[in-house]
């Protein structure tokens, strides 16, 4: 087939989706929310066939495919065109009859760890991390809220940023975003924010002297000048935020422009995520290292000294300066069902203070959750029978009676066990060693572990994406895969391999994380190998033992997981890319310059049936070497309380928490 | 002082006449021969505590389930099967069902099976719908649309019956297996809590006789010798085992376990001698109790050490002793024929002592998930419990609690016992 | 006196300086850097964590800077886990939550177990108190953590269920390390800190009355008190006054070494309840790897520990006139 052909011009997909985009983006923003475009900017290169009404986003969307979707995703998603927006003096009226009733608007939600170990965003990485720093520091992007598939939308800018060219795009900054009162600032008194801001932040992703920036891998080859800046820089005695990039130009307080270093379609997802965004520089220099326990930014709540006790929980407060913003009228039609479309154009954040409560193990969260003490919880695997039935994936009577919801969220998890493909029995490209992956990938029986040690909840797939995302193939299933059960394939593929019934066949080396029921897991492996003749010789590392022996490209087979960054494929086929072999992303070391070559070709591309069948053809490429045998996403299962509204359970973004009301 | 074997008698009567340490005896010795038969004949092997037997979270000795249980129970396994015949291979798939212990699924053509399955699934939906079959059955619930009570007790022995014909029929010792595996009832995961509570018998003796045996005896030498000898000796003895004192117990033994953990330190061993741990135990050492066992004696090593050290030094002032030394006898001899048998006591209590100690600090050990790594144990039972109990579900915790309540005590009374034949002016 | 103290505490520094050394190798046996740095690491963030953990300097000088902080009391070290605190800081914050359970918990049971093996000690021999050192075994072989997940269980999720109101928290509220010292002492630790207190004192029940029974059953066989007996002193004189006051020496004794045990004893109740105590806090970080507060946390323990150890020595002196300290 030729490539060359059908994506000739990527350039153009690119500008087309980007306008697509600037349109619906609008949706949820509050200057021009009330003229809210259908598709006609779409452009007819990108209407898949569930969007092609002209439903209310003319972003391409993406193919739904996966045989268990949440009902967001099968239904369509409803666009108002008209929403009354709270007035200001309502919204502040509000809060003062609140504040004077003693009967603050307040949320008590739990955290299943032991909490955020910083709120810097530069040095931020878990989920938990992402969680808490979202509510203080905003970025110049955000997800849509109850839009699904995801898409992005402005949050600090007044439009998605433009470009002619793809490559250098212009930025403008809301007026009416200003920093949180802080001592760090004269007179106590927050200012405007400006172009400075972002990129003094965006530097500070750069400087990596002293194990600073935890995030520089996100930035790394996207602007133009920076990677350079960062050498220069972190080679320096000392780190100047103030020399120039050449990708970065400030044209005034609220414009800037970015000139990538090649087009790119993650980057723009990359500015939804919480890592870019927006810091005060007058509180990083004034508290220094002592940032990430009350970062200054511009988000709907405050951390105030003292709210954040360490190991134990973190309490958010009210932003009384926060920009205007609106509760979104853009929904899903089965959004109406759980109300999530009644509080449109309700002025954000709705809650007064939200305590999140952080739990290192799940027995006392659930415990309190029965005890009525928590407004949400996800449910803990142990204690999925007791919610939620098996068969039907709905909630147990007995938690409707008390007017609990219910709801599954498939995660955009690939859960995998990776080859090292530099392993001398099982990497490299021989014929022999493809059918012996081949082989193994097809005795994995990755239904009988979904059914033993996730109740049967999780997702099974096959390829690298996960579902909810263009490229997972349909249902799931692809006739490309070596997914198991299949025995006498397997045995026959051992065959092919010079391994007839595991005769000469080494024993392998498996590593995996000595995580909850690891041992059970990898006992189920080796038995599921040994019917091959393969013999499994089981490591339970802990974590970072098994990144070690990864990075170091010494797992011979082992486990891991990804999840996505952003909601695009891209972001997984990239751990099979060459260059980014480990002690990078591709813990496989898989190397295919063919594979590689269409890599290049995606990053840039806009998303299209022309890169769906990339992806597809990426994928069987994958399916065919084997160089993982997968695959899994987990669903998280979370029940909510009647009083809490608003919330549709997420894990993809994680701001929030200005959207939930509680109702008491 | 002195060893002759009268005394001993004298002793062993004195014993004897002790009825509760008889009676714990017997009770260690009952532990004992199951933890030997388990271990040498294997009557219940690691995979068995290990695989499913049934739905989750079953009562044991038989105990009436609420109806709304046993719905759930069904729907667990009619769900189970119907999943299996899905698959890709369902033949394969079906065949190889184990998760009702040794029931095994009707051998049937899979048309047939399919059909029963759907009958099930039909019988079990009608049941669904009611509001809450417990109350249902009970006639408690008020709703019109609800069957009698006495129809929808009939429905539920309908569905079972109809569950049950997904299940090949028992034989006679099937059937005596099944209600072993049944017996205490089920954990959340479905395995059979009688046999993980039996099988950390197993554990719980390796672990409190390896650790009390090496404790002692390395507490006992390392006393004499500083006790004996003293000098620079007692010195270097005294000096460990103030350092080893001065870490608090817990945090000596959560520092163990994290050096052991994840097989960090495997590499290094291997390294230096030569892949001794493969040779020796073919695998992981964090994977064996070897690293709970130099835990616990790392801590338990310093009582044994400073009483015997304390006594060795009382009864080196002893005129016998003395004599003995001044007509030159070998002080391997004096250490070994003289001073040795006046401190088995010192022994003998110890080891009973650190036996508890052993049993109850690996409760806390794997509680905090440093502890037993592969297999049940009764600490990995209790602290699994945990999640059970709020659902006042009792029978796991309760099991445990009371197969390691009975050893324990024993070993209380037998500890009593001894202090008071062996030490009576001990405080 | 004096020149006894000085020279045990002297005894004492190597064996100090050796647990610092032991605890610190026993934790060099893995690398902490991987695990800090997540999927995305590059040879260049390995590096640069390697230095700024200080894990980049030989082994000695590591240790040196431990040494220093433990001898000038600093504790200056930043946590690997918290941004921006000091090891200081953190053993600062977890100081109180710690002693909240640890001392009313220790003058609880002493005083209970100490009433309780008088009565004991007073029917030695009858049905009562063969009936109380039974229950004491009974209590003495049944783990500590069934008596938490028992003690939660009923103690607070069920009869918080049955009072209609939260008499005692399931867990920690996170907000309550903001009270003062008022509210403390009348809210937060009524509801945070007396049901983990207890279940501290049913277990420690056991082996204290066991051990002061003896005590009290030594003492009662002494000469001095079939002296008193044979004089006509009444039995509860000879009991509160003569063998009370005879006693003391290994009531205070154990007191005082139990100590150590009570602050580990609370890991376990901390963890359980969430309180924000340092054995919690230890646990935390040795999961998480953060060696300066594993390092500096274990130093404290074992300063606690000697420290307690040469207390009870001295008080032994001072109560009793018979010991003499050479």
């Amino acid at each position: 087939m030729n490539f060359a052909n059908v994506f000739a011009r990527p350039g153009l997909f690119l500008t087309l989706s980007v306008l697509a985009v600037g349109i619906a983006g609008c949706g949820g923003d509050s200057e021009t929310s009330s003229e809210v475009s259908s598709a006609e900017g779409s452009g007819s290169d990108s209407q898949s066939p569930e969007d092609g009404d002209g439903g209310g986003s003319s972003r391409p969307s993406r193919p739904s495919t996966s045989e268990r979707d949440t009902p967001d995703h099968a239904s369509d998603p409803v666009v108002v065109s008209e929403m009354t927006k709270q007035s200001a003096e309502e919204f502040e009226q509000g809060y003062k009859s609140r504040l004077a009733s003693g009967q603050l608007k307040s949320a008590r939600i739990p955290m299943r760890s032991d909490g955020p170990k910083s709120l810097d965003p530069i040095r931020g990485s878990t989920t938990y991390e992402n969680q808490c720093a979202s509510q203080t520091v905003e970025t110049l992007l955000q997800y849509k809220y109850l839009k699904r598939p995801f898409e992005y939308e402005p949050l600090l800018l007044t439009e998605l940023p433009q470009s002619e060219d793809g490559l250098t795009w212009h930025f403008t900054l809301k007026d009416d975003v200003f920093f949180h009162d802080n001592a760090c600032f004269p007179g106590g008194k927050g200012r405007k924010i400006t172009s400075a801001d972002v990129i003094y932040s965006w530097k500070r992703m750069a400087d990596i002297k002293g194990a600073n920036s935890k995030v520089w891998w996100l930035m790394k080859d996207t602007v133009k000048g920076f990677d350079e800046y960062k050498d220069s820089q972190n080679a320096a005695a000392a780190f100047d935020y103030d020399a120039p990039v050449e990708g970065f130009e400030i044209v005034n307080d609220r414009e800037f422009k970015v000139t990538l270093r090649q087009k790119s379609q993650s980057f723009m997802w990359k500015l939804c995520m919480f890592q870019t965004a927006v810091v005060a520089r007058e509180a990083v220099e004034k508290y220094g290292e002592r940032f990430g326990l009350t970062p200054v930014g511009t988000g709907p709540f405050i951390v105030k000294e003292g709210d954040w006790q360490q190991g134990l929980g973190i309490k958010f407060s009210r932003n009384p300066n926060y920009h205007e913003a609106y509760y979104p009228a853009e929904h899903m039609k089965s959004d109406e069902a759980d109300d999530l479309h009644l509080a449109a154009g309700q002025r954000l954040p709705i809650l007064d203070e939200v305590q999140v409560v952080f739990y290192k193990t799940d027995q006392p969260m659930w415990l309190e959750f029965k005890a009525d003490k928590l407004d949400y919880a996800q449910v803990p695997a142990e204690n999925f029978p007791e919610a939620f039935s098996k068969r039907t994936r709905k909630l147990k009577r007995e938690m409707k009676n008390k007017g609990m919801k219910g709801y599954p969220v498939d995660l955009l998890d690939f859960i995998f066990r990776g080859f090292n493909m530099e392993d001398k029995v099982l990497g490299g490209n021989s014929e022999k060693a493809k059918y012996l992956r081949q082989a193994i990938c097809s005795a994995l029986d990755w239904d009988e572990q979904n059914e033993a040690f996730y109740n049967g909840i999780n997702v099974i797939y096959d390829g690298v994406i996960p579902p909810g995302l263009p490229g997972y193939p349909q249902g799931g299933n692809s006739d490309k895969a070596y997914r198991g059960l299949d025995l006498e394939r397997a045995k026959e593929l051992m065959a092919r391999a010079g391994y007839p019934d595991g005769k000469g066949m080494p024993t392998i080396d498996y590593y995996t994380s000595r995580a909850q029921n690891g041992q059970e897991q990898s006992e189920m492996i080796s038995t599921q190998l040994s019917k091959i003749g393969i013999n499994v010789q089981v490591h339970l590392l802990d974590f970072s033992q098994l990144i070690k022996k990864v990075d170091e490209k010494s797992a011979q087979f082992f486990s891991f997981a990804w999840s996505s960054d952003y909601p695009d494929g891209e972001n997984n086929l990239a751990l099979f890319y060459g260059p980014n072999e480990a002690p990078g992303s591709n813990h496989f070391n898989y190397k295919n310059a063919e594979y590689d070559k269409l890599y290049e070709q995606i990053v840039s591309m806009a998303p299209s049936p022309e890169r769906d069948e990339i992806y597809e053809k990426m994928q069987s490429m994958l399916m065919e070497d084997c160089p993982f045998a997968g695959s899994m996403a987990r669903t998280r299962f979370f029940v909510v309380t009647e009083r809490m509204k608003n919330f549709k359970p997420v894990e993809t973004f994680e701001n929030w928490y200005k959207y939930v009301d509680v109702v008491k | 002082m002195s060893d002759s074997s009268a005394n001993d008698s004298r002793v062993l009567r004195k014993f004897l006449r002790h009825k509760p340490a008889v009676v714990a005896s017997v009770v260690i010795a009952v532990y004992g021969v199951v933890a030997f038969v388990l271990l040498v004949v294997g009557v219940i092997t690691l995979p068995d505590t290990l695989k499913r037997v049934g739905a989750e979270l079953q009562p044991g000795l038989s105990s009436e389930r609420l109806p709304e249980k046993r719905l759930l129970d069904c729907e667990w396994l009619i769900d189970r099967i119907a999943s299996l015949s899905e698959r890709r291979n369902p033949e394969k798939a079906l065949a190889a069902f184990s998760d009702m212990g040794v029931r095994r699924i009707a051998d049937v053509e899979l048309d047939e099976l399919l059909n029963r399955i759907d009958l099930a699934w039909e019988s079990y939906d009608e049941l669904a719908d009611i509001e809450d079959v417990t109350a249902a059955a009970a006639g408690t619930l008020d709703d019109p649309d609800v069957p009698p009570p006495a129809e929808v007790r009939s429905m539920l022995t309908e569905l079972e019956k109809r569950t049950d014909a997904l299940l090949e029929p028992m034989t006679k010792a099937e059937k005596s297996t099944r209600w072993f595996e049944l017996l205490l009832g089920t954990d959340r995961q479905g395995r059979s809590i009688f046999y993980r509570a039996v099988y950390s018998v197993r554990v719980a003796i390796l672990i409190g006789l390896v650790t009390a045996l090496l404790s002692v005896t390395i507490g006992t030498l390392a006393g004499l010798a500083a006790g004996y000898f003293g000098g620079w000796v007692d010195n270097v003895v005294t000096w460990f085992y103030s350092t080893f004192a001065s870490i608090p117990n817990i945090v000596l033994l959560i520092l163990l376990a994290f050096m052991f953990d994840g097989g960090h330190i495997d590499g290094p061993i291997n390294k230096v001698t030569g892949g001794l741990l493969d040779r020796l135990i073919g695998g992981r050492l964090d994977e064996t109790l070897i690293p709970v066992y130099i835990a616990f004696t790392a801590t338990f090593w310093i009582g044994p050490c400073r009483v015997v050290r304390g006594e060795t030094m009382k009864i080196k002032e002893l005129e016998y002793i003395q004599a003995a030394t001044v007509m030159g006898f070998g002080r391997a001899r004096i250490l070994l024929r003289h001073v040795l048998p006046n401190v088995t006591y010192l022994m003998l209590i110890n080891f009973s002592l650190l036996f508890i100690g052993a049993i109850k600090s690996e409760v806390i050990l794997s509680f905090l998930g440093l502890g037993v790594k592969k297999g049940p144990s009764w600490g990995i039972m209790i602290s699994q419990s945990k999640s059970e109990v709020i659902n006042s579900f009792f029978w796991q915790i309760g099991t445990a609690t009371t197969f390691m309540f009975f050893l324990v005590l024993a070993f209380n009374v037998l500890s009593d016992a001894l202090q008071d034949v062996l030490d009576p002016k001990h405080v | 006196m004096w020149s006894y103290l000085i020279r045990r505490l002297a005894y004492n520094i190597p064996v100090y300086f050796s647990i610092l050394l032991l605890v610190m190798l026993a934790l060099r046996v893995r690398d902490p850097v991987f695990g800090r740095l997540g999927k995305n690491a590059t040879q260049e963030d390995i590096t640069a964590l390697r230095a700024e953990l200080g894990l980049d300097r030989p082994f000695v000088y590591q240790y040196g800077d431990q040494v220093r902080q433990v001898v000038t009391f600093t504790f200056d070290e930043k946590s690997w886990d918290y941004d921006g605190q000091t090891v200081g800081e953190v053993l600062r914050r977890c100081i109180g939550p710690s002693l909240a359970i640890t001392i009313p918990a220790l003058i609880l049971t002493s005083l209970l177990s100490i009433s309780v093996s008088l009565v004991s000690a007073w029917f030695r021999g009858r049905t009562l108190d063969k009936s109380l050192v039974f229950v004491s075994v009974l209590g003495m072989s049944i783990s500590f953590l069934v008596y938490i997940i028992f003690g939660q269980y009923f103690g607070a999720y069920r009869l918080n269920e049955y009072l209609g109101k939260d008499l005692f928290a399931i867990y920690y509220e996170p907000s309550a390390s903001n009270a003062t010292l008022g509210e403390f002492v009348t809210q937060v630790w009524p509801k945070y800190y007396l049901l983990p207190v207890m279940i501290s004192v049913i277990v420690a029940m056991g082996y204290d009355t066991r051990f002061y029974r003896a005590v009290m059953v030594e003492e009662s066989s002494r000469d001095y008190i079939t002296t008193a007996t044979a004089k006509g002193a009444s039995h509860g004189k000879i009991m509160f006054v003569h063998m009370l006051k005879n006693a003391l020496i290994p009531i205070i004794t154990r007191v005082v070494i139990t100590i150590p045990f009570l602050i580990t004893g609370s890991f376990l109740l901390e963890r359980y309840f969430g309180i924000p105590g340092m054995g919690n806090q230890l646990l935390m970080a040795v999961e998480s790897g953060d060696f300066p507060i594993v390092q500096s946390f274990t130093a404290v323990f074992a300063a606690i520990y000697i420290l307690s150890n040469l207390l009870t020595d001295v008080l032994y002196a001072l109560v009793d006139p018979r010991v003499r300290l050479s």
